[in-house]
């Protein structure tokens, strides 16, 4: 029966993503907060879902409670039901000391089993930290009807960021006759997205073959190039990799700007509402009369009797009279009380920015951040979950605030610009 | 003993005419309010805050947005071994014969279904009105007077008072309540300020006697009938008496003004503190993105949910999921219910608008914008209302209202079928 599309799919979703920074801190990167009331994770589970596609593995590793948590049994992407299912594949323990993920192919080789019990004749393995829209029903459609061993989707990127990401050089009907993995020089502007779809014979064989072969981008694509059939699937719609702070901020800042391309709504993206154990079904955001909300995201659960410019709030927060909230991305339950100012900041779930604060100080946006300069160096500022920003302290731009940080951690009311206040890990 | 000892049965069959298009596809305990919910979300979430978790629904008129909207029950934890909703449709069998009757038809009709639930007290709720109670608190009451019915009472202007069940009662425990020595179902001249809110606590072997008995009138309603021939049979009947917010509407002035008490700075209807639950299955809002606000976007005094796009001006009214309005579009004192689209330079003021709808280019409704408009207009669902018209206060539009029936003006006050 040809409605049935049984290819089953697998989620790479245990990566560290450690240039998150503190968002990373208690969480794996698919499961970091995104536009509002979803997560990373979602726009893969959801296009999966969109494709009609109806069995998942996804293979965690990294913090993965928060992942769990969030995936539930799956019924928000209705993965629950007799012919549906989405499964967890934590690392696990086997006949060696070390059993940990330690690439992309030997995460997939060590859930063999679970590969095994499929009666499925291609495998879908796609990364869960990308915020895009992919029907995969097409892609399979297009890899059947090249009859190649594995279908790459991939996608043309500005040179200058082809180091990045494997790129592919391909003959006129599109197959890949040449792979370079994050080329230093460019040779072609085609980069793979981390899509892949495997023929089920060829996948089982090609992880048999050679256990060195521990990543699809350095060992078992070219490996296949060379010597069967793999094949360019061209993707021309909005595809982000939220994987550095800026990126992840500008991705956000992209869904207030209805020419960007990027609509979770039109690209029916679903999310599970109910993670953390609280029920979502807050009310209504609630403009007050002084509100001024313009070009935002505001999500049920919100209060906001100040002003809200060019923003992300996700549900519950609440901005006071006279407070200031510009260029930002609020996490859940976050606070900014009367007449503090948030400013090109990103602030966790629950934190407190208490009466008359400024977390965005200045217009200094050049110098670093001084422990991490390649997270924090366009003037975005980071405060962890729960922090609490006291009265009248002023954090400048590129800082890094952690998590349940309070007015005992502040040593002065200025926190210069490249400063950090961190916790060490105990 | 771990199974519970209440069962809940909510009265929500009923259709109010006053209500108009609103209840012209839904009964009125399916009438869209708060921004995200329905009437009956108050009984069922005071329920479940009060730790009830047996419930059955009564409903008769058409009960599909009803029966969608409670779903499995899940949304109020109402689901598990001791846990469940249940919705009681009128039947046919060999004893039954006929829609429900009347209130107590129903409950009567049901009686198997109530007795195999052995409760120690069943409490019977309206699920048409808006406030929050601890029913364990009037639970207490009645078990400390060792009653055999318990209404929940409150005091109302004695103007208002004809249009309540009224009871007269005695001073035995002043601010909680006493014993009913006379009730009146809407009486033309009330002699009480007590005003009966539709919630009533029974004794069960009372209940199931009284019903029966019931049977042979004519006329089959727990305000009418069982209660006044309760307090004359000197049964013992309790009022315990309520004093927090309570809406009770029957008109669509009503139905606005509740809306309306939902905004503030302090609302009288706290969403978020009185714990208010609904199914966000029902018409999948559990998925909309957050409210998006253009760059001329302005929004005060307003409640607006998520799937709602906003470009143009919003004052002093509610959102549901899944509204558009357009830039230079002016919103005002108004309630729109789900998936609505308000195109450009729209004007609306006062106006009650049900779901399903489109509104055209330079579409004026109700009073000009930014005066005081005394009437509601009320726009039923399914209607495309094309560009440039203009619909003056008070006016009412029906649902799936034909393209060629719309003239270029609907005058104040004027039906438009």
């Amino acid at each position: 029966m040809s409605r049935f599309k049984d290819a089953l799919v697998l989620i790479l979703a245990g990566g560290v993503g450690s240039r998150l920074n503190i968002l990373v801190k208690r969480r794996a990167k698919p499961a970091v907060p995104f536009a509002g009331i979803y997560r990373i994770i979602d726009f893969s589970l959801s296009n999966v879902m969109n494709s009609g596609l109806r069995k998942v593995g996804v293979l965690t590793q990294y913090k993965p409670l928060s992942l769990m948590s969030h995936l539930g049994m799956g019924e928000a992407w209705d993965f629950t039901g007799r012919s549906r299912g989405v499964k967890i594949l934590p690392p696990r323990t086997g006949d060696k000391d070390s059993d940990w993920y330690r690439g992309t192919a030997d995460a997939v080789r060590r859930n063999i089993d679970f590969l095994a019990d499929s009666p499925a004749k291609e495998v879908l393995i796609l990364s869960g930290d990308h915020i895009y829209q992919m029907d995969f029903d097409a892609m399979l459609e297009y890899h059947r009807s090249k009859n190649a061993d594995v279908t790459v989707g991939m996608m043309v990127v500005p040179k200058s960021e082809i180091h990045q990401f494997g790129a592919g050089i391909i003959d006129a009907r599109n197959r890949i006759i040449d792979w370079e993995e994050k080329p230093k020089k460019p040779r072609t502007n085609l980069a793979s997205m981390g899509i892949y779809v495997f023929d089920y014979d060829y996948l089982m064989k090609a992880l048999m073959r050679d256990k060195d072969g521990i990543d699809f981008g350095m060992h078992i694509l070219p490996h296949g190039i060379a010597n069967h059939n793999v094949f360019a699937y061209p993707f021309y719609g909005y595809w982000r990799d939220v994987g550095t702070i800026q990126a992840y901020w500008e991705a956000n800042m992209d869904v207030l700007r209805p020419d960007s391309g990027i609509s979770p709504q039109k690209w029916e993206v679903c999310t599970n509402v109910e993670a953390d154990g609280r029920p979502a079904d807050r009310a209504p955001a609630r403009f007050g009369a002084q509100a001024e909300v313009t070009r935002s995201l505001v999500s049920a659960g919100s209060i906001i009797q100040g002003t809200v410019i060019n923003s992300v709030l996700a549900p519950g927060v609440i901005v006071e009279k006279g407070a200031v909230v510009k260029d930002s991305i609020l996490f859940a339950d976050c606070v900014v009380k009367k007449d503090a100012v948030v400013d090109l900041s990103i602030l966790d779930k629950r934190v407190v920015a208490e009466e008359g604060c400024v977390i965005g100080h200045g217009d200094n946006h050049e110098i670093a951040n001084r422990i991490a300069p390649t997270h924090l160096y366009s003037g975005i500022t980071l405060i962890g979950k729960e922090a609490r920003i006291p009265p009248s302290a002023k954090i400048g731009r590129n800082c890094v605030v952690d998590s349940n940080v309070d007015a005992a951690s502040f040593e002065a009311e200025l926190l210069g610009d490249g400063e950090s206040i961190l916790i060490p890990e105990k | 003993m771990l199974r519970p000892t209440t069962l809940a049965m909510i009265l929500a069959g009923g259709r109010v005419d006053e209500l108009n298009v609103l209840t012209y596809y839904r009964p009125k305990s399916a009438v869209p309010f708060g921004g995200f919910g329905r009437v009956i979300d108050f009984a069922l979430s005071n329920l479940m805050n009060s730790g009830i978790e047996q419930v059955a629904i009564l409903s008769q008129y058409r009960s599909y947005s009803l029966i969608n909207h409670i779903g499995t029950g899940a949304a109020w934890d109402m689901i598990g071994r001791y846990r469940h909703v249940s919705i009681l449709p009128p039947f046919l069998g060999t004893e039954a014969t006929d829609w429900y009757r009347g209130s107590a038809d129903a409950v009567f009709k049901n009686l198997d279904y109530v007795e195999y639930h052995r409760p120690e007290e069943i409490l019977i709720l309206s699920g048409d009105h808006i406030y929050k109670m601890d029913y364990q608190d009037l639970l207490q009451y009645h078990h400390a007077k060792d009653a055999d019915l318990t209404i929940a009472l409150l005091k109302v202007p004695l103007e208002d008072a004809h249009r309540f069940g009224v009871a007269a009662l005695d001073d035995e425990d002043g601010e909680r309540g006493g014993r009913i020595l006379g009730y009146w179902e809407k009486p033309v001249q009330p002699e009480s300020q007590w005003a009966s809110l539709t919630v009533m606590c029974f004794r069960p072997e009372v209940l199931y006697e009284a019903l029966r008995s019931n049977q042979q009138s004519s006329s089959f309603e727990f305000g009418r009938d069982i209660i006044p021939m309760l307090v004359k049979q000197n049964f013992k009947v309790y009022g315990y008496k309520f004093c927090g917010y309570w809406g009770y509407t029957r008109t669509v002035e009503e139905y606005w003004q509740s809306n309306m008490d939902l905004l503030g700075e302090e609302p009288r209807i706290d969403l978020e503190g009185w714990g208010f639950r609904t199914n966000l299955e029902h018409r999948g809002i559990r998925g909309y993105q957050p409210v998006l606000t253009g760059k001329s976007a302005m929004i005060s005094n307003s409640l607006i949910y998520n799937g709602c796009t906003v470009e143009g001006e919003v004052r002093n009214s509610i959102l549901f999921p899944w509204v558009v309005v357009k830039k230079g579009a002016v919103v005002e004192n108004s309630v729109i219910f789900f998936n609505n689209v308000i195109n450009e330079n729209c004007r609306m003021n006062k106006v009650v608008a049900d779901v399903n709808s489109s509104y055209g280019r330079n579409v004026v409704i109700g009073a000009e914008p930014g005066s005081t408009a005394r009437k509601v207009t009320v726009i039923g669902w399914n209607n495309h209302v094309p560009p440039q018209i203009r619909i003056e206060e008070g006016a009412t539009v029906y649902p799936n209202l034909q393209k060629s029936r719309w003239p270029a003006v609907v005058k104040p006050g004027e039906v438009l079928r």
